[in-house]
C-alpha cells in the first residue's frame, strides 16, 4: 500500500524502573542502561485520560529533576501499572 | 446461449426484454458517454475497433460490497453517493430496498422513511477502481483494445478476433469466462453482454440482454435492432431527449421518420449525430484507452488522524516527494488525485485538474486543499494518498529558476521543507545508499503537533531526496 516505510514514532515511551514512597510519589528512577538514581524534585505532575472510544490512555505525568541535575519526563501508566519515560513534553 | 438477431423477415422479431429504462442510462454514465463523441462522424472506423463488444454489470459498485459484506446480500441494503459531505443521497440500491420504494437519488431521510430497515453503506471507490483496473488487465489479455466506460462498463474491439475465438457468441463467451479468475461467479454471472457494429449499438445490445445470455446484432440487423431501442438511450443531452418524448417520440424506429433537416433544425448537430445513431450509419468505433501511469505516493500514519492541519502538513509533504520522483522528471503535471483509506475499512478521494501544467508544490497543493475543505474525508485517515494522474509538457519553467544551481552555500540555507535539497546533502545520501543499500537518514515532521499525547506529536520520515 505505501511506497515508503511507514512514519516512525518519535519520542516513543521506554519502561524504567521506578521506586516510590508510601504516597506513590517516585523516589529513585533508574533509566534503560543507566544506574539508579535519587528523584530530586518533581516540579510538575498533570493527567491524560483519552481516546476511551478507541484504545484508551490514562497516564498520570510527573516532569522531574533527578540528583545529577538531568531533567525526565515520566508517567504511570494507570492501565498496566507500569511507569515509562518520555521526551518530547 | 446467445441471442442472434437475424432477419427480420420471416422469423422471430427481436424480444423487448431487458429494456429497464434505468438500465438504459445509468446514473454514473457521464464520463462513458463523453467517448460517444468520436470526431467526425460516418459509417466508417477512423481507426480502432468497429466490432464492439459491451460488457455491463449493472449497480457494479454495490454488487462489490455485497461481495464483501455476503449477510447483507437478501437485505435492504442502499449505496450512498460519493463525494457528498452534507444532504446525502442514495446512489444505488438492493432488489427488496428497490421494492421497498427507496430509489437512487433520493435523500437518506426519505429512504429510510420509505424503508426503515435499509442498511446504508458508506462508498469506497478506491476498492471500486482497484476492482475495475483488474477487470481491465484480464480483459485485456483478450484484446488490445480495452476502452473503459465508467466503473462496470467495458468496451472491447473484436475485429479480427474470429479466427482466434470463433463466431461472435463464442468471442463474447470467452470474455464472460475470462472474468471467472479475477470475479467471484454471481457476479460473472450478472454481466450482460452484447456486440454489434459500433459502441452505440453494442451497449444498446447489452442494455437489452438478459444475464449470462449475449446478444449479437450483426451489421444487417443493426437498423431494425435498433428501432424499438427508447430514445433515452441515445448518448445526447438529456434535455434534448426530454424534448423527444415531450413530442411523442418514444424510440429509434419513430425518431427515423423525421427527415435530418428536421432534426438539425430543432436539436441541432445532436439530431443530426441521434438520427445517425438510430439508423445505425454512425459507427463509433472502439478505440484502445491509453492511461498513462500515474505517479502515486503514499503516507501511513501511526494512528488515524481526523485534524486538518495535520492531513494539510501531510499533504504538503506527498506533494514534494511526488515532485522529486524520477518518473516525474521532465513533465509537469495536469491532474492530481488526493485519496485516504480511512478508519474502519472505507476510502475517500477528490480529484483536482490544474489550472495549467505545473510542477509547483503550492500549485499542486493548493487545489486538493480546496477539494478537502469541500468534500473533506468523513473519518479519521489511517492513510494518505497524492496521484499526479495527467501528465502535460515538460515544465521549463521551473528548470529556468533552479535554485539548486547557486552556491552550496546558498543552497544550503534553503528550507528543506519546501523540497529544495542541497546538492551536497544529496551527493550524502548517494553515498549512503551505495555503502548501505539505503538511506539511513530521517527527518523529524510534526504528525499532530497540538496532540496532548507526546509521541504523537512528531514522527521520523525518512529522507531520501
Amino acid at each position: 500500500m505505501s511506497d515508503a516505510p511507514h512514519l516512525r514514532p518519535l519520542g516513543r515511551p521506554k519502561p524504567v524502573d521506578v521506586r516510590t514512597d508510601a504516597e506513590g510519589e517516585p523516589t529513585h528512577v533508574r533509566l534503560p542502561g543507566k544506574t539508579a538514581r535519587r528523584v530530586e524534585a518533581v516540579r510538575e505532575h498533570w493527567r491524560i485520560d483519552d481516546e476511551w472510544w478507541r484504545e484508551p490512555i490514562s497516564r498520570e505525568y510527573r516532569s522531574i529533576v533527578l540528583d545529577d541535575g538531568r531533567p525526565v519526563t515520566l508517567y504511570h501508566d494507570l492501565l498496566d501499572g507500569r511507569w515509562y519515560a518520555q521526551k518530547g513534553e | 446461449m446467445s441471442e442472434t438477431h437475424r432477419s427480420v423477415h420471416g422469423v422471430p422479431t427481436h424480444p423487448t426484454i431487458g429494456w429497464d429504462q434505468g438500465a438504459a442510462q445509468p446514473r454514473d454514465s457521464g464520463h462513458g458517454w463523453s467517448l460517444f463523441r468520436s470526431p467526425g462522424e460516418g459509417s466508417g472506423a477512423e481507426s480502432g475497433s468497429r466490432q464492439a463488444l459491451c460488457l455491463w454489470l449493472p449497480t457494479f459498485e454495490l454488487r462489490l460490497e455485497l461481495v464483501r459484506t455476503p449477510e447483507l446480500d437478501s437485505t435492504s441494503v442502499a449505496l450512498l453517493s460519493p463525494g457528498e459531505s452534507t444532504r446525502r443521497t442514495v446512489w444505488q440500491v438492493s432488489e427488496r430496498a428497490h421494492d421497498a420504494g427507496v430509489r437512487p437519488g433520493q435523500l437518506v431521510s426519505q429512504a429510510v422513511s420509505l424503508c426503515p430497515s435499509l442498511t446504508l453503506l458508506e462508498p469506497d471507490p478506491a476498492h471500486y477502481d482497484a476492482a475495475t483496473d483488474t477487470l481491465l488487465e484480464v480483459l485485456s489479455e483478450l484484446t488490445p483494445v480495452v476502452e473503459p466506460a465508467g466503473r462496470g462498463r467495458v468496451f472491447l474491439g473484436m475485429d479480427g478476433l474470429g479466427r482466434l475465438y470463433g463466431s461472435p457468441t463464442r468471442q463474447a463467451e470467452r470474455a464472460l469466462r475470462s472474468l471467472f479468475r479475477v470475479l467471484p461467479s454471481p457476479l460473472v454471472a450478472a454481466i450482460r453482454a452484447g456486440m454489434a457494429p459500433g459502441k452505440f449499438g453494442a451497449w444498446v445490445a447489452a442494455a437489452s440482454a438478459r444475464s449470462g445470455v449475449p446478444v449479437i446484432v450483426t451489421e444487417k440487423e443493426l437498423a431494425s435492432f435498433l428501432a424499438s431501442c427508447p430514445v433515452s438511450a441515445l448518448p445526447v443531452d438529456p434535455l434534448a431527449v426530454q424534448r423527444l418524448e415531450r413530442l411523442g417520440i418514444a424510440t429509434l424506429g419513430e425518431l427515423r421518420r423525421f427527415p435530418e433537416p428536421a432534426l438539425v433544425a430543432q436539436f441541432g448537430e445532436e439530431g443530426r449525430s441521434a438520427l445517425a445513431w438510430a439508423t445505425g450509419r454512425r459507427i463509433d468505433p472502439v478505440r484502445p484507452w491509453h492511461r498513462p501511469r500515474p505517479i502515486r505516493v503514499s503516507l501511513d500514519f501511526p494512528t488515524p488522524v481526523g485534524t486538518v492541519a495535520t492531513l494539510h502538513g501531510a499533504l504538503n509533504r506527498l506533494v514534494e516527494r511526488a515532485i522529486s520522483r524520477p518518473a516525474r522528471r521532465g513533465r509537469s503535471v495536469t491532474a492530481v488525485r488526493l485519496g485516504a483509506y480511512l478508519e474502519g475499512g472505507s476510502s475517500w478521494f477528490v480529484e483536482a485538474v490544474l489550472r495549467e501544467p505545473t510542477a509547483d508544490r503550492e500549485k499542486i497543493a493548493s487545489p486538493l486543499r480546496g477539494k478537502m475543505a469541500i468534500v473533506p474525508p468523513p473519518r479519521a485517515v489511517e492513510t494518505l494518498i497524492v496521484e499526479f494522474i495527467r501528465f502535460g509538457a515538460p515544465s521549463t519553467q521551473a528548470d529556468l529558476f533552479d535554485r539548486r544551481e547557486e552556491s552550496s552555500r546558498a543552497a544550503s540555507g534553503r528550507d528543506l521543507a519546501r523540497g529544495e535539497v542541497p546538492g551536497a546533502l544529496k551527493d550524502a545520501v548517494k553515498e549512503l545508499k551505495l555503502r548501505l543499500g539505503h538511506s539511513p537518514l530521517y527527518r523529524v515532521v510534526e504528525v499532530d503537533p497540538w496532540s496532548r499525547i507526546p509521541e504523537r506529536r512528531h514522527a521520523l520520515l525518512s529522507f531520501d531526496p
